[in-house]
């Protein structure tokens, strides 16, 4: 057997892997049991020209809504590839494990043509193509991209777009009306202020606030928030970290009496589905998440989405900052064999997000505003009761969203300190009374510091 | 006559180089030796110079930094913490592990009724796959509907709003890794020491009772010393097991809470996969690798200088 | 014949032991037959079933709308062809190690355990170079397809097997080998005639645990393979059944017990092989 491969490889260039497989002998057919044939069980695409241009292949996440995989995978793609005479393949893996694979491919200079992630890579920077081209094309056409996508995928050091955010997820707050009302809090948490004072009386009714202080996704999104609307910021708009600041000490002062007063235990265990679960099963009074919580619910609770509220984060003395919760970032690597199908791919998806943004039932919104026409009627059209609650959508994602790194753009320091957990970490030290906030401020500040100290050294900042 | 057959048979196998014990323990030995060479040397003496570079994202390759990396990861002290933890999950999980198994197995050779199912109930942590065994005990130990805390609110042993986190207080989580280190590895360790078990001849066995041998006398003496080669090197891989594993502490807990629970494999993946900085993450990966070494030897040696004697 | 009170020790250690290790298991069983309602109403008695429960409709989600039973024959055909690969190169090289070599030798054998040593979290950086540039395979070598996981798990079943078996193969009496040879058998025929029939615990042991090193394996499978109908279980279940912040829980309990429990079986099958021989007296 191992004598027959070798023989094959002398002709690799022209056998494909089946090829490759068929004359391996029937021992390996055996082994293989016809994995292959899945792969063509879609039968014979027709191409406008009769023939392939070529294989674009894509890797991404299983979306949070599995029927926008269903659409992406067998309808768009299918459209798209028979319309430009290229076969369109997409992989998908679960968002967490999503960086281990992109590492991977990196490592190896083999894989995907291009892959997506929820939170952009700009450590990936010198091993992918420059997004320019992609971004000016579709400016073309729809206008300026958002300000919060914008400062997602750009390095200003650099100059250059290491990446193509095609959406984002704006980040509500997700809160019960009908305990809240008991609380005596009709309006909900329009303020931090608000949350505070609602938090004890909420807690008695066995119904405490859900802000995460775990090392999970949701937890660095709603903290990093928090820390904006209290004017405490990672960065300033140079890049430099501006963590040690009275203002970190102050919303940390606030974080830990919000948790004494108002919260349980339980958010220092969570992972990113528990807010969701602890929200479904009718505990948490308000819980900080996009709005995968309000669509499971009215899959498998419909009296629960009926009086689960979505609005934009509460105001702090710095007002309404909120985050994204998802920046889904595509990059194209350098290496990729279809570099020019990538690119005009990803423009015409963005070009026309209709599609992608109804089908996602609007967990994406478009990078350009613009691509999108009628948000807002669209959002209103939402048929879940209470009638028109995702309205508010457009407001949020126009107004409160911001990118994380805000007021500096994203880069590879801040990501860094988001997967190390460094923020909830703070937090976290802080409300279980390890730390004063003084010192957290002071010793996040350095550590932080050095993590920026590193990254500016490679010359990336 | 006899003597003269022997003798040619003696010859023949001379002729034949399979006789020779150099060249067939190195036709033997060969394959096993390159094969590993090539896939996990060439790999490690990579993994080894990434770590004195600044390799960024996946990258194989950056400027020489010499040691900055070792000296950076030792000044944060979330890289103490999870050296630490990775110490103390591996020696408290063994030490349990050891001493479970080690009476499961003997208990499992005495013959009673029901042994099968029993044995096949302990067996089931290792048939099942690491990474969905830990996803059943996230659920099992998840923050709010916790099958442990329900049974622990019934019994009013703990508040009813605020009940242990099991994921979620430092010391909880110490010993909710811990336990699912040691839960999944007991089995190993019970198979091999039943295989170890098994394979002490009979004429052993029966020489014991002969010499009036029995109970924890005969364990002491005979048993144990047979069994001393197997049981160190089920202990060995029990360490090696849990000191490089990262699924258990990767899904169980994230490293969480606030990256108390990190062992040195996780916090190598948060730094060097997630969050980019390579070197850094090939240099916490490859922290142990010295102190593993040093114990991977010892016990080696002693394994086989109890097998002298 | 055991007295009663050994019998009865025996029962009070495998007892509670046993219903600590397997309580998991009966945990994801009930979890598995459990609607989204009932699964998360905290009022709701979790022994207990209500608001839908019983259902087969995890089973039948796995089973029809997600290619699980595809990933359970890769990982199984995965797990076989490493097994193979395994027994060819440790078996030998245990033995040699064991029997053959001197100071060498034996200095060779601590390499090769000390390369267990190496923690895979960063090793599958440097792998996904080589298998993605393996020879064979088309351009892209062998990432996404089964063949890099057959090509890489036996790089720590290899060293595991080979520690194991040099355990085993010393137990064996020197004197049974040296009758056999003074009866003129060749080096090969005693190894194959008298060594390797004794040592079948011992190599049980090893499919045993070659097998399940391989289906507990999660980093490699996840860097090198992200084509559907290519991926083992636990990957391509983390895929489906995970899906951004939602847990399916049911479903993902079902899909652990499903392997669980034959494979179980099948390992204490070939335990009993080992163990019989044991109480009747002697192995043989």
């Amino acid at each position: 057997m191992a004598d027959r491969e070798r023989v094959d490889v002398t002709k690799l260039d022209e056998l494909t892997r089946r090829d490759l497989i068929k004359r391996a002998g029937a021992g390996v057919i055996l082994v293989y049991g016809g994995l292959g044939e899945k792969s063509v069980a879609f039968g014979a695409p027709k191409y406008r020209h009769k023939e392939l241009a070529g294989t674009l292949r894509i890797l991404q996440w299983s979306h949070f809504v599995p029927a926008f995989d269903r659409w992406f995978d067998n309808v768009y793609t299918k459209a798209w590839g028979r319309a430009n005479d290229t076969e369109v393949i997409v992989d998908h893996i679960n968002q967490a494990d999503l960086p281990g694979r992109v590492a991977a491919e990196a490592a190896a200079s083999r894989g995907h043509d291009m892959v997506a992630t929820l939170a952009p890579l700009p450590q990936y920077e010198d091993r992918v193509i420059n997004h320019k081209e992609i971004v000016q094309e579709v400016t073309k056409k729809r206008g300026k991209m958002a300000d919060v996508a914008y400062r997602s995928c750009y390095n200003p050091k650099t100059k250059k777009y290491f990446g193509f955010p095609d959406n984002y997820a704006p980040d509500p707050v997700n809160w019960r009306r009908d305990y809240w009302s008991e609380a005596g809090f009709p309006r909900g948490p329009q303020t931090w202020e608000a949350v505070r004072r609602a938090a004890p009386r909420l807690r008695s009714q066995n119904h405490p606030i859900g802000i995460g202080m775990s090392n999970e996704i949701d937890s660095n999104m709603a903290l990093m928030a928090m820390m904006m609307c209290f004017g405490s910021f990672i960065q300033n708009r140079e890049h430099r970290v501006t963590l040690n600041t009275k203002k970190t000490v102050e919303v940390l002062s606030f974080a830990r009496d919000l948790f004494r007063n108002g919260m349980s235990n339980e958010i220092f265990a969570w992972t990113a589905a528990s807010n969701n679960q602890a929200f479904l099963a009718g505990r948490l009074a308000l819980a900080l998440n996009a709005i995968s919580i309000t669509r499971s619910a009215e899959l498998s609770n419909r009296d629960l989405a009926d009086r689960t509220m979505i609005a934009p984060i509460p105001a702090g003395p710095n007002g309404r900052l909120g985050l994204e919760h998802v920046m889904h970032t595509y990059m194209i690597w350098n290496f990729a064999e279809n570099k020019r199908m990538a690119a005009k791919f990803l423009s015409d998806m963005e070009i026309k997000y209709i599609g992608a943004f109804e089908n996602s039932r609007f967990y994406n919104f478009p990078s350009f505003p613009r691509s999108v026409s009628n948000v807002p009627t669209r959002l209103a059209r939402d048929t879940n009761t209470p009638r028109g609650k995702y309205r508010i959508l457009d407001t949020i994602s126009k107004r409160y969203t911001k990118n994380v790194g805000y007021p500096g753009f994203a880069n590879a320091a801040i990501g860094e300190i988001f997967d190390t957990f460094l923020i909830p970490q703070m937090f976290a030290e802080v409300a279980q009374g390890r730390r004063t906030p003084e010192d957290a401020a002071r010793d996040y500040h350095r550590r932080l510091g050095t993590i920026y100290a590193k990254w500016r050294r490679r010359g990336k900042i | 006559m006899v003597a003269v057959a022997a003798r040619d048979k003696t010859r023949r196998r001379r002729r034949n180089p399979f006789e020779g014990r150099r060249f067939l323990a190195t036709v033997l030995i060969a394959p096993a030796v390159t094969f590993i060479a090539v896939l996990v040397g060439g790999p490690l003496l990579l993994a080894i110079y990434l770590s004195m570079t600044d390799a960024v994202g996946g990258t194989l390759g950056g400027d020489w930094v010499g040691l900055d990396n070792f000296r950076a990861a030792w000044e944060d002290p979330n890289f103490r913490r999870a050296l630490r933890n990775t110490l103390l999950f591996t020696i408290v999980s063994q030490a349990i592990v050891l001493l479970c198994a080690g009476l499961i197995a003997h208990a499992l050779t005495k013959p009673i009724r029901g042994r099968w199912f029993l044995r096949f109930l302990i067996i089931l942590p290792w048939a099942a796959p690491v990474p969905l065994s830990t996803i059943g005990w996230l659920w099992i130990y998840d923050s709010l509907f916790s099958v442990v805390n329900w049974v622990a609110k019934q019994l009013h042993l703990v508040d009813q709003f605020n009940p242990p986190q099991w994921l979620g207080d430092p010391t909880l989580a110490l010993a909710a890794v811990i336990s699912v280190h040691a839960w999944r590895i007991i089995p190993f360790a019970v198979v091999i020491f039943l295989a170890g078990l098994a394979s002490i001849p009979s004429e052993v066995e029966d020489a014991a009772k002969v010499d009036g041998a029995v109970g924890l006398r005969k364990f002491w003496y005979v048993t144990l010393p047979l069994q001393l080669p197997i049981a160190t090197v089920a202990l060995l891989f029990g360490i090696v097991f849990t000191a490089t594993d990262m699924t258990v502490v990767y899904i169980l807990t994230q490293g969480g809470p606030f990256n108390s629970t990190q062992m040195l494999t996780s916090w190598a993946y948060f730094v060097g996969i997630r969050g980019g900085s390579l070197g850094e993450g090939a240099a916490v990966s490859l922290f142990l690798l010295p102190l593993l070494v040093i114990v991977a030897v010892l016990m080696l040696r002693f394994a086989r200088k109890v097998e002298v004697a | 014949m055991i007295s009663f009170r050994e019998k009865l020790t025996a029962y009070l250690i495998l007892g509670p032991f046993a219903i600590v290790l397997a309580f998991p298991f009966y945990w994801m069983l009930w979890t598995s037959f459990k609607t989204e309602q009932d699964l998360y109403n905290v009022e709701n008695v979790p022994f207990l079933f209500g608001s839908g429960s019983p259902t087969a409709k995890n089973y039948s989600f796995l089973i029809h709308e997600t290619q699980y039973l595809t990933w359970v024959k890769n990982t199984a055909l995965v797990g076989l062809a490493v097994v193979l690969i395994t027994l060819v190169l440790a078996v030998p090289a245990a033995y040699a190690l064991a029997r053959l070599s001197g100071r060498v030798g034996q200095s060779l054998g601590v390499g090769i355990f000390l390369t267990y040593l190496v923690p895979p979290t960063l090793l599958f950086l440097p792998l996904s170079y080589v298998i993605s540039h393996f020879p064979i395979g088309g351009r892209a070598g062998l990432q996404d397809s089964l063949w890099s996981l057959v090509l890489v798990f036996p790089s720590f079943t290899v060293p595991f097997s080979t520690w194991l078996l040099m355990g085993f193969f010393k137990t064996i009496p020197r004197e049974l080998e040296e009758a056999a040879r003074v009866d003129g058998a060749s080096r090969l025929r005693t190894i194959v005639q008298i060594v390797f029939p004794i040592s079948v615990p011992g190599i049980l042991t090893v499919v045993i645990f070659s097998f399940s090193l391989v289906v507990n394996d999660f980093v490699y499978a996840l860097a090198f393979i992200t084509t559907s109908h290519e991926k083992t279980i636990s990957t391509g279940v983390f895929t489906e059944l995970i899906r951004g912040d939602i847990f399916f829980w049911q479903a993902l309990m079902a899909a652990t017990l499903i392997p669980s429990i034959p494979l179980a079986l099948l390992y204490n099958v070939f335990l009993d092989r080992f163990i019989a021989g044991f109480t009747g007296g002697a192995f043989r």
